[in-house]
């Protein structure tokens, strides 16, 4: 026992065993219902996409990692849950090429300049999503991209349908929203695998109710104002929460950690604001579903929501 | 360890260990052949040190660097000083100086020892080493005036059952001291912390007593304060400074027993958790080496384990086996090499678990990058460093396994000394 080395480090000395990598592989788990719903409805080509995805993902981190000098991040999934995630927001439909400098984007500019993970000011998947519908917005277009599909509901992609092409919601029964028995990207369709995967997450703690909650209520709320200011013109709430990206923006996107708030009052606030966003740009904006540059948006204001706290133990000095 | 719930919509549940049914007496370890003290003033070069090595010490002599030396140890057996030298206990603490002295075993005499008086100069002088550390030479200096002793029945940390036994197990000698207390520093408001399980197993008369709950933190210094005493600690102030002196049930077990034998008392109670998670209760002499206790128990400590001095939430590990039994010391941990977590340099990923659990309320998800980026004057203005009261929760739940609690007294430490040289 004489010189016997002994292990030195600070208090405390327990943990209660939780890692990045187990936070990012319930993610993942959370994310296979929908996934597999996906590539069930749209074929191998989905398959091919969140493969590309999540494998590239994965490889432009250990290229950053390597090239930086910084030793291999890849292990805490985090880049994998980024490439898994971005898959499920593209048709199934889409070049190869565009899959890999999204995933580039999404890892390098979303997530490794910052200084990695959780660093990111922005969620990074939707950073990659941005600059791909901004730079070639013709992938987008769920209705060309699913041209040569046969499917036995309504072939129309909901938002825009309704949106450009004034199509009446009965198009779109929800019952059929909710399966997943519409037009759209992978992973996004089927809003009862989202549902189930989320509250999952919520149960197991690894994402936030507070953020769920209020952005689904910032979304019913604001669909329903303008539902009953012109029901004509606008569709309803429920056919806004069952469409687009909204039930994987509710579970997945807007609850990314690094991006969103972590009091409970600004988490509220936060959401509301991003759900809210979506529903202007889907009514009154140009794109037809703006869940990705909402969230994106709701980004910035995060710092700043953070500041409304509560007052710390002992710097309340009226009761000192 | 307590891991993670499978389901963790609420806080981790962390609850102090509660004392045994009929509770085993203390195993006692041998007074081993050479002995180590721990003085908290370092050594100055410039100056003659009144004790040198090869100097004859009798058991029971007070043993101090200096003149005007505060701070002095009481020599437990009577033999010759081996060796006088620096010792980094604790990264934060400073240095030390180590004595270590060889017993002799054919010498019985020890020191007269001075009539007891119920004074709090003379407790200063001669108390302030029992085993339990009492803070008598601190209550004799401090500039506020201390109105309120809490008398703490109630172990801080988690595993941990020293307090409760010594005040449980020893109700009546702890009464007894609790006279001399209040002879001795004349403070107008005495209180008991004693858990509230514990209530219907031992009655103190004529006595407030606080009944603590077990869940951590609120046994800490800060959160009875709050819970009981209805007094918010200031952020940046101790309990000291508000005129709050918290006192180990065993402190005062151990006044009341020098006072009836007239002579020092050395024998320091020891709560020790083994890797297995075993606990055991055992009896050493301060200044014994903590390997001595591991031999005579069967512990065997292998390269890279860890032992831990203090419990598992607030303690510090030592790098050495040969650390001393000191007087403040309740609780030895044992840790295998495999069960430690390793620590990391990643980000902060902001899950918010630390904001769920601060008892603070410190934005601790901020906080942290300030400390990465060695703000310390900032992460104190728009942060609340200083309102963190050292519990360990936020560390204990971290996803990306900062060292946060190491950051956090980095930060108070060297916030300190900024302020010091201004």
């Amino acid at each position: 026992m004489n010189n016997t080395k002994l292990t030195v480090s600070h208090a405390p000395f327990w943990h209660d065993g939780d890692s990045l990598f187990k936070k990012n592989l319930n993610f993942i788990l959370a994310l296979l219902p929908a996934a597999i719903f996906g590539i069930l409805q749209f074929g191998a080509p989905a398959l091919g996409v969140l493969a590309l995805s999540l494998s590239s993902a994965m490889l432009w981190e250990q290229i950053i990692n390597m090239i930086s000098k910084k030793p291999s991040t890849i292990g805490d999934l985090d880049s994998a849950l980024i490439g898994l995630l971005f898959g499920m927001m593209l048709p199934a439909v889409i070049p190869w090429w565009v899959v890999v400098v999204g995933t580039f984007v999404a890892v390098f500019m979303g997530k490794m300049i910052f200084g990695g993970t959780g660093a990111n000011p922005f969620n990074p998947a939707l950073l990659g999503m941005a600059v791909l519908m901004l730079a070639w917005n013709m992938f987008f277009d769920f209705n060309t991209a699913y041209v040569n599909y046969e499917f036995s509901f309504t072939a129309l992609a909901p938002l825009a349908a309704v949106k450009f092409q004034g199509a009446a919601t009965e198009l779109f029964p929800l019952n059929d929203l909710f399966m997943g028995k519409e037009v759209g990207a992978i992973g996004a369709t089927f809003s009862l695998g989202l549902i189930i995967g989320g509250i999952y997450l919520i149960l197991r703690g690894y994402i936030r109710w507070e953020l769920s909650v209020s952005f689904i209520a910032g979304i019913l709320v604001t669909a329903f104002l303008f539902y009953m200011a012109s029901p004509q013109k606008y569709a309803g709430p429920w056919f806004h929460l069952f469409s687009g990206y909204t039930m994987l923006g509710a579970f997945f996107l807007i609850t990314e950690s690094a991006s969103s708030p972590v009091q409970r009052i600004p988490m509220f606030i936060y959401g509301f604001l991003a759900g809210f966003m979506i529903i202007l740009m889907r009514n009154i904006g140009t794109y037809a579903d703006g869940t990705i540059l909402a969230i994106l948006l709701v980004n910035v204001v995060n710092p700043l929501l953070d500041n409304i706290r509560p007052t710390a133990l002992g710097k309340d000095m009226s009761n000192a | 360890m307590i891991k993670r719930s499978f389901f963790a919509l609420s806080k981790p549940g962390l609850t102090c260990d509660l004392l045994e049914p009929d509770p085993e007496a203390p195993q006692k370890i041998d007074v081993p052949a050479l002995l180590t003290l721990l003085l908290p003033e370092p050594l100055d070069g410039s100056r003659d040190v009144l004790i040198q090595k090869g100097d004859p010490v009798k058991k029971g002599q007070k043993l101090q660097l200096y003149e005007d030396s505060i701070d002095y140890a009481v020599s437990p057996v009577s033999g010759t000083i081996k060796s006088i030298d620096t010792f980094t206990a604790d990264d934060f603490s400073g240095l030390r100086t180590r004595i270590a002295i060889e017993k002799d075993t054919q010498a019985t005499d020890q020191i007269e020892y001075p009539e007891m008086k119920h004074e709090l100069s003379f407790a200063a002088r001669h108390l302030n080493h029992l085993p339990g550390a009492p803070p008598f030479a601190r209550l004799a200096r401090t500039e506020v005036p201390v109105n309120s002793l809490i008398i703490m029945v109630s172990d801080t940390d988690l595993l941990t059952t020293t307090s409760q036994y010594m005040g449980t197990v020893h109700a009546a000698t702890l009464q007894k001291g609790v006279q001399i207390l209040k002879q001795i520093t004349k403070v107008p408001k005495i209180y008991l912390v004693l858990p509230d399980r514990l209530q219907d197993r031992v009655r103190f008369d004529s006595m407030t007593l606080l009944p603590a709950r077990l869940e951590y933190p609120e046994t800490l210094p800060a959160m009875i304060m709050k819970n009981h005493l209805d007094k918010i600690l200031p952020a940046g102030k101790t309990p000291e400074e508000m005129g709050i002196c918290y006192i180990r049930a065993e402190a005062v077990v151990s006044l009341a027993r020098a006072f009836e034998t007239n002579a020092p008392v050395f024998e320091k109670c020891i709560t020790l958790i083994d890797k297995t998670g075993t606990r055991h209760r055992v009896e050493a002499v301060i200044g014994t080496p903590l390997g001595q206790i591991f031999s005579q128990l069967g512990i065997q400590i292998n390269e890279l384990d860890r032992v831990v001095i203090g419990g598992p939430m607030q303690g510090f590990a030592t790098f050495t086996p040969h650390h001393p039994v000191t007087p403040d010391m309740d609780t030895i941990l044992v840790q295998d090499r495999k069960t430690i977590t390793p620590l990391s340099d990643n980000n902060c990923v902001n899950c918010g678990k630390c904001i769920q659990v601060c008892p603070a309320d410190i934005p601790v998800n901020l906080l942290v990058r300030f400390l990465q980026a060695a703000q310390y004057e900032a992460a104190a203005d728009k942060c609340d460093l200083e309102s963190c009261i050292d519990c360990g929760l936020c560390a204990y739940v971290c996803t990306a396994h900062i060292a946060l609690s190491q950051y956090i007294r980095l930060g108070k430490h060297e916030l300190q000394k900024l302020r010091t040289d201004v």
